[in-house]
């Protein structure tokens, strides 16, 4: 399997190397010149913590035997205090130099395995997703290939006709071309979708992030006679996320939102999606459905993986949905709707600046 | 047979094909392929559309996706009737499944064509459609025209007819009705002239088509 490249989010790259440094260094000085009786080279356990979030291993590494090369050399400058005792204590130092390293590299490997683990089960989840979802694709792809067909059969008609109609066949082939596009930009989506991709968290709108995808949900709607509804509030702010996966969980939350109404009674089959400011700091996506609902005991247990209420379900849509929004700042929730139906819902935090 | 009742515009015969699909590409497309081949063309995105529309009184037939939303096309088809609209239907879908299309022939429909189609197989379909379309009409005018002459008779004479279709001599008739069997006889002359009959076995067959027994 491919690696993949992991940026964990953390505090500007410039500012760690320089602050592993400046650590190192001062903790130096305090040790050089304090007694040899204090201990101050422990702290070099700091430098190798800070050391972590801003170099990959071998970097770690290299910090940590720095650490140790400082430690054994403030013993030797060290002018006053006992020098059985300053070594002792070196030599604790150094032991826990050494030991913070190793456990900080493993717990630092065991992070990237996680998060490796994480994206291949949100990209198994979509595929799913994706899967349950082909009669739409192929409808999607469909329809304008039945156009090109037709517009080229009509196309040759004019040309055949005496005199032949160049005008009307010009027409029909620019028909023809606007709706090969289309059926290409509907694989494209669909393929980005299927790709095993890694995270990019970018700037972006909801609305149209969530619009993008809207064609696919739309056609699996209308073969379950579902209205689909969209209440999309102008005006959001950009959110920092990445698009492939904040779509999987849109997809995710509709494919749901049908299945519970195909399940359902008689009742009128409408789906919402709506977006709206949450505070001032957020933005929330909301999916309402009229279907089955969800019992009490349900909600509480929704978002747990291997938790399902559909008889081919696995149970894990809802849990990668959950990891997604979390890994996004966001929050996600379900909450039964009067009358009927279920409300799933999630937020995702907005630029900082925004709220300054 | 009698020509179809005059109406409204002097194109009144020439066929119009309806298209209702909720794609404005496959719309478009079959305008153009219709009106290629000199077809006229109504394009509707829904049922809904539709049925807002002023009705042309003309021969035609119905192209009807199957899948839309709103109303599919498999329902439309079933309160079709209902909604006092004939025209003979043609479906086209995305993906339809042998259910689907055994659902729609059974309830009458002349074609069942999976997107993309070949163009002449709709055609041929849209032809046949539109010629079915002609006959039920020619029908259904020459029925009206029965049904006018038949309520042109007065009750006594519409009395006379039941009774002489069903077989009744005039005495017989005569006597059920209590007049005597010259009025009977000249009634029975007034029926076979409204209502165009050359014989007693055209009345029989004119009362058929009318229903009476």
């Amino acid at each position: 399997m491919k690696r993949m490249p992991l940026v964990l989010p953390k505090a500007p790259l410039a500012v760690l190397p320089v602050a592993v440094v400046v650590l190192a260094l001062g903790i130096f000085v305090v040790d050089t010149v304090t007694e040899l009786e204090v201990a101050v080279a422990v702290f070099y356990v700091a430098v190798v913590l800070v050391a972590i979030g801003a170099f990959r291993r071998r970097g770690v590494i290299l910090v940590s035997v720095g650490c140790m090369a400082l430690t054994v050399l403030s013993y030797f400058l060290t002018p006053v205090g006992a020098p059985r005792s300053g070594l002792i204590n070196s030599l604790i130092s150094l032991a826990a130099i050494g030991v913070t390293t190793y456990l900080a590299l493993k717990i630092a490997s065991a992070e990237v395995a996680m998060h490796e683990a994480r994206a291949q089960l949100a990209h198994i989840a979509r595929v799913m997703t994706l899967g349950e979802l082909t009669a739409s694709i192929a409808h999607e792809v469909n329809q304008p290939l039945a156009a090109v067909v037709t517009s080229g059969n009509a196309c040759l008609r004019w040309l055949a006709a005496e005199p032949p109609n160049v005008e009307k066949a010009q027409q029909a082939v620019g028909r023809i071309i606007a709706d090969a596009n289309r059926a290409s930009e509907v694989i494209g989506r669909v393929r980005r979708l299927a790709r095993p991709a890694p995270l990019r968290k970018e700037w972006l709108n909801v609305n149209e992030t969530i619009q993008e995808i809207l064609a696919l949900a739309m056609s699996e709607a209308e073969g379950g006679d579902i209205t689909l509804k969209t209440e999309f509030a102008d005006d959001l702010p950009p959110v920092l996320m990445d698009r492939i996966q904040v779509q999987q969980v849109v997809l995710n939350l509709v494919v749901n939102a049908i299945e519970a109404m195909a399940a359902g009674g008689g009742q009128a089959r409408s789906l919402t999606i709506s977006t709206a400011r949450d505070g001032p700091k957020a933005v929330r996506v909301s999916v309402a459905d009229t279907g089955v609902g969800l019992e009490p005991a349900a909600l509480a247990h929704v978002f747990d993986a291997f938790y399902t209420t559909k008889k081919e379900g696995m149970g894990i849509g809802l849990a990668i949905s959950r990891s997604i929004i979390e890994d996004h700042g966001g929050r996600i929730w379900a909450t039964a709707q009067q009358g009927g139906g279920a409300v799933f819902a999630f937020t995702l935090p907005t630029s900082r600046a925004e709220v300054s | 047979m009698s020509a179809p009742a005059a109406t409204a515009g002097g194109d009144a015969d020439r066929p119009i094909v309806v298209v209702i699909d909720d794609d404005a590409s496959v719309r478009a497309a079959l305008e153009d392929l219709l009106g290629s081949v000199g077809l006229q063309v109504r394009v509707f995105g829904s049922v809904r559309e539709f049925l807002a529309a002023e009705r042309v009184d003309a021969p035609g037939c119905l192209v009807l996706d199957v899948r839309m939303p709103g109303q599919s096309g498999l329902d439309f088809q079933r309160e079709m009737s209902g909604a006092g609209i004939h025209l003979p239907v043609i479906f086209i879908t995305g993906h339809g499944d042998i259910q689907m299309s055994v659902r729609a022939m059974k309830a009458g429909a002349i074609e069942f064509l999976a997107k993309p189609f070949r163009d002449q197989d709709l055609l041929d379909a849209i032809q046949l459609g539109i010629e079915k379309d002609r006959i039920r009409r020619r029908d259904a005018a020459a029925l009206a025209e029965l049904r006018d002459r038949h309520a042109s008779l007065s009750p006594g004479e519409s009395a006379v007819m039941a009774r002489v279709v069903s077989g009744l001599l005039n005495k017989q008739i005569a006597a059920e009705l209590d007049v005597s069997e010259i009025t009977v006889k000249v009634r029975r002359g007034q029926v076979m002239r409204k209502m165009k009959a050359r014989s007693l076995a055209d009345l029989v067959k004119i009362a058929e088509r009318l229903g009476i027994e």
